[in-house]
């Protein structure tokens, strides 16, 4: 038994008061920070509040602040806390009001499920089948880990976009979004898609920072269903939208050139076609990128821009052959895939 | 001496100049012989992946499998381009893409056979040139400097792919580099989050009150500048400092450096040969502090 200081971040509602307070705490190896919190709470003030239920990693109620970073208490031990961080810092979850010392609101987070209607939409004009909607094996297992979510909100809590912006989607709710639209049950791909591609706040919002990959307790991978809901999106033809637009001008500056075209990347990301239309907010946004290009003006660092270093010719002749050969290999799969359709519709009755 | 298949990445060879000179100074210093992948191409940087993660694969796929063609240690500078690599690196782990994706490759002549383990220079100057050569080439100790470090997202996150359990000092690989230059790190919440720049020409408000909170928070604290691995941070951070400060409505003025301008100062290289007064943030009061 060894003795280990916590500090814990308070918050008193009656007097709005925010204070840190430290307690010592006799642990027993491979004892728990849930189990730590419990004995505070039983042995020392017993009003200290914390959400838990399960103590198993499967209810999700109790996920905090642990040095700086989300996770759930009863599944982290206190010396994997302490090998990043000694005193272990508890503090109430992020991007979200805090009720009571470690309780926070969490109407917010749930709300994100709500506004991405993240349940099934079976198909209205078919049978139900007899006994239950079944799922082909290797499609589970391909979105099978955005299937295993248990709610607790460490991803949000992390989130560096929620902690910018209440109106984005946030991790959660965009990897259970993208569990349904990877269901064959499921009758709302499409409308799924466009919406998550077009509302504010949605995929293209995210910074890829890999917090909610790293928070995660569960192997959600929400950041990783993000991209791939963005790689859909694009597909699917939704592709009027800065971030998709920001991609092909990406790719088509390495395309040509086997680096990134700094230079055009704005222009592209705003839309040529936007801008050559006319559109005032186009040219609003165009005008925004002019103090930045004249403060690089003034630093000497427009001048390399413009003199930008491309790959050698040899590697982009190289690198345009890999970039046509993918192309032209993905329209072999859309046939491919077509086929597979075909039959799959035949298979499950006309859809 | 020590060689490396050096990848400069895209910025370093475009808006941010002054990271590829003093990386080449440093270098030069250190004893460490370069050799530039010329014909390697951009690592797509997440982007290309958003739309075409396969073609992102291929693309460093065979960045690596140049470095395993000269045998050498790949050395990044870019803490999203070592980011992605790993994750290529990763994905490439398993034989059947492997054999998929070594199909565009085959025509070049090259193949990649999934042993590269690509690093950045910051972890390079702890892991190989080691604390006690950086020491005996101090020749300025930066005493008179409070730092803060910026790490960058993709050097930090995912533990797994960037090999954290087997090598635990690259968790705080920064603050160990300030601390061997003898200047004193400034920690702050901000440190290990998202400059923004991802999403500058997507949603430009959320991503300056990123790269604005993050430096006044450090500013507060104490900074007399931070220093980043990553120079997409370092455009939001100081190409757009001017901009992030109207968005917080907070005045901001905090140099942003380089990893190897930071190496650079502490072993006496001149200021003009790292770069340093190309900032869009002035570096001069930082430079009076030093006394040079």
């Amino acid at each position: 038994m060894a003795q280990q200081e916590f500090i814990i971040q308070r918050y008193n509602p009656d007097t709005d008061e925010s204070y840190e307070e430290s307690f010592d705490v006799d642990v027993q190896p491979g004892q728990t920070l849930l189990d730590s919190l419990n004995q505070i709470k039983w042995e020392q003030d017993g009003t200290l509040s914390f959400r838990m239920s399960c103590r198993h990693a499967i209810c999700g109620s109790c996920a905090m602040k642990v040095n700086g970073q989300s996770m759930l208490t009863c599944q982290t031990q206190v010396d994997a806390a302490v090998e990043r961080g000694d005193p272990v810092r508890i503090g109430p979850m992020g991007n979200q009001n805090v009720v009571k010392d470690l309780v926070v609101d969490v109407t917010k987070f749930l709300q994100q499920f709500e506004r991405a209607e993240t349940w099934l939409e079976p198909y209205e004009d078919q049978e139900p089948p007899e006994k239950e909607y079944r799922q082909k094996v290797e499609e589970f297992d391909h979105w099978s880990h955005a299937s295993t979510c248990i709610h607790c909100g460490a991803c949000y809590s992390d989130c560096t976009v929620a902690a910018v912006d209440e109106n984005f989607l946030g991790p959660a709710a965009l990897a259970k979004a993208y569990r349904f639209v990877m269901d064959s049950r499921d009758s709302k791909r499409e409308e799924r898609l466009e919406y998550l591609s077009e509302t504010q706040g949605g995929i293209w919002d995210c910074t890829r920072c890999y917090m909610c990959v790293q928070a995660c307790p569960k192997d959600v991978l929400p950041m990783d269903a993000i991209m791939e809901l963005r790689t859909l999106a694009i597909e699917a033809g939704h592709t009027n939208n800065h971030g998709a637009r920001h991609h092909k001008g990406f790719a088509g500056g390495v395309r040509k050139r086997g680096r990134l075209d700094e230079m055009m990347l704005p222009v592209q990301s705003v839309g040529i076609g936007r801008l050559l239309t006319g559109q005032i907010s186009a040219h609003k946004e165009m005008m925004d990128y002019t103090p930045g290009a004249i403060r690089l003006l003034k630093s000497r660092k427009l001048l390399t821009i413009a003199q930008r270093h491309g790959a050698s010719a040899e590697g982009r002749e190289q690198i345009q052959r890999i970039f046509d050969e993918v192309e032209s290999e993905k329209h072999h799969h859309d046939v491919d895939a077509d086929a597979f359709g075909a039959e799959f519709e035949t298979a499950i009755g006309g859809h | 001496m020590s060689k490396y298949a050096f990848w400069p990445g895209c910025v370093a060879r475009g808006a941010a100049p002054e990271l590829y000179t003093s990386t080449l100074a440093v270098a030069e210093h250190l004893g460490m012989d370069l050799v530039e992948l010329e014909a390697a191409a951009c690592t797509g940087a997440g982007i290309i992946s958003d739309g075409e993660p396969y073609l992102q694969d291929v693309l460093n796929a065979r960045t690596m499998a140049m470095s395993e063609q000269m045998d050498l240690p790949l050395m990044d500078i870019c803490s999203t381009c070592v980011g992605v690599h790993r994750l290529a690196a990763e994905k490439l782990r398993d034989v059947d893409y492997r054999i998929r994706i070594n199909h565009h490759l085959a025509p070049e002549g090259i193949e990649y056979r999934g042993s590269a383990d690509p690093r950045h220079l910051l972890w390079i100057l702890l892991e190989d040139v080691g604390i006690d050569k950086i020491n005996s080439m101090i020749k300025r100790p930066l005493e008179e400097l409070n730092l803060g470090p910026f790490y960058g997202c993709y050097i930090v996150r995912p533990e797994r792919t960037l090999d954290f359990d087997a090598h635990p000092t690259r968790r705080d690989s920064l603050e160990q580099l300030i601390d061997i230059l003898g200047a004193t790190t400034v920690t702050y919440d901000g440190m290990t989050k998202c400059c923004g720049f991802p999403i500058l020409t997507t949603n430009k408000k959320n991503s300056l009150t990123m790269a604005g909170s993050h430096l006044d928070e450090a500013q507060s604290k104490g900074a007399d500048a931070l220093v980043t691995p990553c120079p997409l941070c370092h455009l939001n951070l100081d190409a757009q400092q001017p901009d992030a400060a109207k968005v917080i409505d907070r005045s901001l003025n905090l140099p942003i450096l380089h990893v190897p301008q930071l190496m650079g100062l502490a072993m006496g290289i001149d200021p003009e040969k790292l770069g340093l007064t190309r900032h869009v943030v002035d570096t001069r009061n930082l430079l009076n502090k030093l006394g040079v």
